[in-house]
């Protein structure tokens, strides 16, 4: 019979200590992003994004974005997780707005409206946003958040399709010519299919800006990988930590499209 | 350039004994030679190249005419870029003048006779000032240059009696420069220069200037300095090649920083003492008990005992070091106490002691020297005054050659500038100070709890073990049976982590953080060997107490086999007993050697299972289930380890501990050690360079190498306190070991010294170890250390002194020479000069 005696497996008690101490913050999130979800689905039987939108009617001021993102906020932070942009990271994505004060603006996944909003809020006027969103209660759901925050058809376009099946068809069905901005965050998977679909549409011009957001957490590294060597982008990353999580590392990716030299 | 001149010189001069006419041609032959083939500088070889390159050299031949018709224009420029360099005009212009003859005689040794050469000399003077600043380039740049290296040659082979009059003047006026420049009022920048300017000068010329036989001397000397130099560069080279894993090393340095590369220095190290000590007691001891001594089977000490026959060979049993692998020359138990064994007399059992006493002695030579020597590396210097400073010139890790590396520096660089900034901002607030401080004693109480814990577990499976003892180990598992050993293992492996993790809070520069945690791990490694010694020295006691019944027994026995045998017949003849069956007494010695080699074995094998499974299994999984993972495995999560500098390190210092505590009781462990440590220099390379990632925080370690001889002279110090307490303590078993039979084991010294030495140095060595002498001897010593302790440190403080008055003495003087400036501008340069000097 193999009995580990108990002084041995009391030897395991500081790895596990060591473990848990060192992921503390990867527990957290788990618990936060998982467990509680489970619990409150099977609770409330809503989906957690019309949680999310619940909380937001009751609690923020219509037609204010910055009131509802705030509102968002204090969910995600305080209630439950939805992997938004996030506050901090969302600065980032305002100050490069706000510098480059971009016309036509993607963006690919538009999850609950968290991020429409934000870019929506700083476009210089006249400007576009098309924003792609694969599912269909998402969707919806972005759809009545955006139009809470008082944006209307002409800012803010919304397109409930794969990206991949939107991004060719663009420049056909949306009479666009060149991409100022994209935003990316949607599935981490995507990131490299998209941009490589975008670079073979010819959207992309010299001068238009890529950011996309969780590139180390949960991460693309063949993204990563992909423009470290083409060579086609001047490229850095900004270093922040996970929305709504002080310990977890994560950066967002700026790409500047330079073209062929 | 100037090089090549002289080694064509040096060529040139060898092959004067050549035929005359063809000796240009050789040498245009040569320098498309080289031109060609870069090196080959062989006077053997230089047969049959002259007509093999015939073409080129007649194409460079009448190049080489067209140059000596444009080689006045060219003498031209070369003055006046020599006067634009030159500062010291009245050296110079000897120099000058002596250059310009020499040209001039070079551009027309051809055709001219010599007595024609003063004349040629004040014409091309004149000439050469008409044409001063106004002679364009010339367009064929690189035959100039080749053409200026062939004039250096050429300059010296062909001088006329004046010129070689004037440049012996030249080289006199240096000499007397050179003797009276300490006295000369000038700038010391000036002085150096023209120092140098003068002996370069004094250099090439002097040994020209001999006749014949000098000048050929001189192209010899030239030419083996030129072969000497290579042939040092060649062989520093190859000594290089030869140091072991060097430039495996150098690779790791360049990947991972020289705080990785100072624990593999550090290892190897260890190897080269491990590899002397392994020499010693395998030369002195082991090989001539093997060799000498009595066989296998020939006496009772050297035979598996009856009982244990059956199994003596079985795998498992070796592996714990017991059956045939304790009866041999691994083990103390082994050895005879005959005085001396063999032909050459040799004297076993002294040599034995001595080579146990040597090989301490020896390690704590090696460690002191080696500390003595880092110490004196490490210059004095305060790190807290100029911090930016420090950082700004100082924390680039010039070892570094891999890009990922290199951006972790230089991030870490980045990251630790702004540190030290909100630090600096911090200081002056002054609010934080207490949380930190909080912090730190609260993560110093948290360790002190964890040691605490592992201690207690340790002695509670110590004590568990000993009862298991009591029973008889048969009726365990070898879960029970090896719990010792796999507690102190785990405890030594995950401790130290959890350590590093409660090191965060405490928020110390990396370097710091590092001795912290290596003095941590060093307490809990100590409490764990301290336990085992412990432990250790418990069953020494119940071996000894089973010794004196079985001393009783044995008496007894021999008792009743002598009557039995006395009663059968009363010949007397030997009784032919075969040695197994003899009883025998427990040896505790041997017990005690293969407890430390079992303990090694274990450690070992903990060390390359981490190392596999925790290093190279986690890499392999992270590196190929990252295709199919729902996140980054490689930047988040698991990732890929770094390599523990600390923990290695400490490891590494408690293994020689045990060693050193060890084996005197086993012989066997240095070279046990050594084969370790041979594995392990190629495993854990292999290791890092495979599945590790450079640390984030890359640091120096320059520091750090003394840290590490200190604690293993602490380690050095403690494990020979146990060795030399039983040594010294208790006595040897009574039918085992080189010392069986004696009340103490030194008592080998005395006895050799009454039967081998003549009987004066006997009484003078009594004499000598008389406590009267040897009190007075060891307070006289003490008292010198002192001294020379208090003298150092005198010296020391001067050494600051000096150096903070030199730097008071530089800015005063960078100050005074500001103001000058800015007032004088206008000044001659000589009056500046005076100034300077006068604060000199």
């Amino acid at each position: 019979m193999l009995m580990v005696s108990p002084a041995i497996a009391l030897a395991f008690l500081p790895l596990l200590l060591t473990l848990i101490i060192r992921y503390r913050y990867f527990f957290v999130l788990f618990y936060r992003a998982v467990l509680i979800r489970m619990w409150k689905d099977c609770v409330t039987g809503l989906s957690r994004e019309e949680r999310a939108f619940q909380y937001v009617l009751t609690h923020a001021t219509p037609g204010d974005p910055d009131s509802i993102l705030d509102t968002f906020d204090v969910w995600c932070s305080k209630v439950e997780f939805i992997s938004n942009i996030g506050p901090k990271k969302g600065k980032i994505l305002d100050r490069l707005l706000m510098e480059h004060s971009p016309l036509t603006v993607l963006e690919l996944g538009a999850h609950c409206g968290y991020s429409t909003v934000r870019i929506a809020r700083s476009l210089p006027l006249g400007a576009r946003l098309y924003s792609i969103e694969m599912d269909q209660r998402n969707a919806a759901i972005a759809e009545k958040v955006i139009r809470l925050a008082g944006f209307d058809d002409d800012t803010v376009e919304l397109i409930v399709n794969p990206s991949d099946e939107v991004i060719p068809q663009l420049r056909s069905d949306y009479n666009l010519e060149r991409l100022d901005f994209v935003f990316m965050d949607h599935w981490k998977k995507c990131y490299l299919p998209d941009l490589q679909m975008l670079e073979g549409s010819g959207l992309l011009g010299k001068g238009s800006i890529i950011l996309a957001d969780n590139v180390l957490f949960p991460g693309a590294p063949k993204f990563l990988r992909y423009i470290r060597k083409s060579g086609l982008y001047e490229w850095r990353i900004h270093r922040a930590t996970l929305e709504y999580s002080k310990g977890i590392r994560d950066g967002m990716a700026e790409l500047v499209y330079q073209g062929i030299k | 350039m100037s090089t090549a001149g002289e080694q064509d010189a040096g060529l040139s001069l060898q092959e004067e004994h050549e035929s005359k006419t063809h000796r240009t041609k050789r040498r245009d032959g040569d320098r498309q030679k080289k031109k060609r083939r870069n090196e080959r500088r062989k006077g053997g070889t230089r047969a049959g190249e002259g007509e093999e390159d015939l073409q080129a050299v007649s194409e460079k031949r009448e190049r080489s005419k067209r140059k000596r018709a444009k080689s006045k224009q060219e003498t031209s420029r070369r003055e006046n870029n020599e006067e634009e360099e030159a500062q010291l005009t009245g050296v110079r212009e000897v120099e000058e003048n002596v250059d310009k003859g020499k040209k001039k005689q070079g551009s027309t040794k051809k055709g001219e006779k010599k007595e024609d050469g003063g004349k040629q000399l004040v014409k091309g003077k004149a000439r050469e000032v008409k044409k001063k600043n106004s002679e364009p380039e010339t367009s064929e740049e690189d035959d100039d240059e080749e053409e200026d290296n062939d004039k250096d040659v050429v300059r010296l082979e062909c001088l006329s009696p004046e010129e070689l009059e004037k440049l012996k003047e030249a080289v006199d006026e240096r000499k007397k420069l050179i003797q009276s420049l300490r006295g000369k009022p000038w700038a010391m920048k000036k002085k150096l220069v023209t120092l140098r300017e003068s002996q370069e000068f004094v250099e090439k010329y002097e040994g020209a200037l001999g006749k014949g036989k000098g000048r050929k001397l001189y192209a010899y000397k030239v030419l083996m300095t030129k072969k000497w130099m290579k042939f040092q560069r060649d062989f520093e080279n190859f000594k290089t090649a030869c140091i072991p894993w060097e430039m495996k090393i150098k690779e790791i340095e360049s990947h991972f920083g020289s705080s990785v590369a100072s624990y593999f220095l550090f290892l190897r190290w260890m190897y080269g003492i491990n590899m002397i000590l392994f020499g010693l007691t395998f030369g002195l001891v082991m090989v001539p008990e093997a060799l000498m001594g009595r066989p296998y089977g020939s006496m009772p000490r050297k035979t598996v005992p009856r009982a244990e026959e059956a199994s003596a060979m079985d795998f498992a049993v070796l592996w714990d070091f017991g059956g045939y692998a304790q009866y041999s020359v691994l083990f103390y138990g082994y050895y005879n106490n005959q005085r001396t064994v063999g032909w050459l007399k040799f004297r076993m059992p002294l040599s034995y002691f001595l080579v146990g006493v040597g090989t301490v002695a020896y390690s704590y030579m090696v460690v002191i020297r080696t500390m003595a020597r880092n110490a004196n590396e490490s210059g004095v210097g305060d790190d807290n005054s100029f911090n930016f400073s420090w950082k700004m010139f100082t924390s680039w890790d010039y070892l570094i050659g891999n890009a990922e590396t290199a951006d972790n520096k230089f991030a870490s660089i980045t990251t630790s500038f702004k540190e030290a900034i909100l630090e600096e901002q911090e200081s002056h607030k002054d609010d934080n100070i207490h949380l930190t401080r909080f912090l730190r004693v609260l993560a110093n109480f948290l360790v002190l709890c964890c040691l605490a814990g592992s201690g207690y577990l340790i002695y509670f499976v110590v004590r568990r073990s000993q009862k298991f003892a009591l029973d008889g180990l048969e009726n365990h598992t070898w879960w029970e049976r090896n719990e010792v050993n796999m507690v102190m293992s785990l405890l030594g492996m995950f401790c130290p982590m959890l350590f590093d993790v409660i090191s965060t809070l405490e928020n110390y520069h990396p370097r710091v953080a590092l001795q912290w945690q290596l003095g941590r791990i060093f307490a809990l490694f100590l409490g764990n060997l301290y336990t085992f010694i412990i432990a250790l020295m418990d069953e020494i006691n119940l071996k000894r107490k089973e010794e004196k019944i079985v001393k009783f027994n044995i008496t007894t026995w021999e008792a009743s086999l002598y009557n039995g045998t006395v009663s059968e017949n009363s010949t007397a003849s030997p009784v032919t007993i075969h040695p197994a069956d003899v009883p025998r007494g427990p040896c505790w010695e041997t017990m005690v050697g293969q407890e430390f080699v079992r303990l090694i074995i274990s450690d070992t094998m903990t060390t390359y299972i981490t190392l596999l499974i925790g290093d190279f299994l986690r890499a392999v999984l992270v590196r190929f289930l990252n295709y199919c993972w729902c996140w980054d495995l490689e930047a988040g999560f698991p990732s890929y380890s770094e390599f523990d500098v600390s923990g290695n390190v400490l490891g590494l210092i408690f293994n020689q501990g045990m060693i050193w505590m060890g084996s005197f009781y086993a012989p066997c462990l240095p070279a046990l050690n050594v084969i370790r440590l041979h594995v392990s220099m190629y495993l854990q390379c292999w290791a890092v360079m495979c599945c590790n990632v450079p640390q984030e925080r890359v640091f120096k370690a320059s520091g750090s190498n003394n840290f590490y001889m200190a604690m293993l002279l602490v380690i050095l110090f403690l494990s020979t306190l146990p060795a030399i307490y039983t040594i010294v303590s208790i006595p040897p078993s009574f039918d085992c070991g080189p010392f069986s039979g004696k009340n103490r084991m030194f008592d080998v010294i005395h006895e050799t010294l009454e039967s081998d030495f003549p009987p004066w140095f006997s009484k003078v060595f009594s004499y000598a170890s008389n406590p009267g002498l040897v009190l007075p001897f060891i307070l006289l010593m003490v008292l010198a250390i002192y001294y020379l302790q208090s003298t150092s440190k005198s010296y020391r403080e001067a050494n600051v002194e000096l150096k903070k008055k030199l730097q008071m003495a530089r800015m005063t003087a960078q100050e005074q020479q500001r103001n000058n400036n800015a007032s004088v501008q206008d000044q001659e340069s000589g009056s500046l000069n005076s100034n300077i000097n006068k604060e000199y």
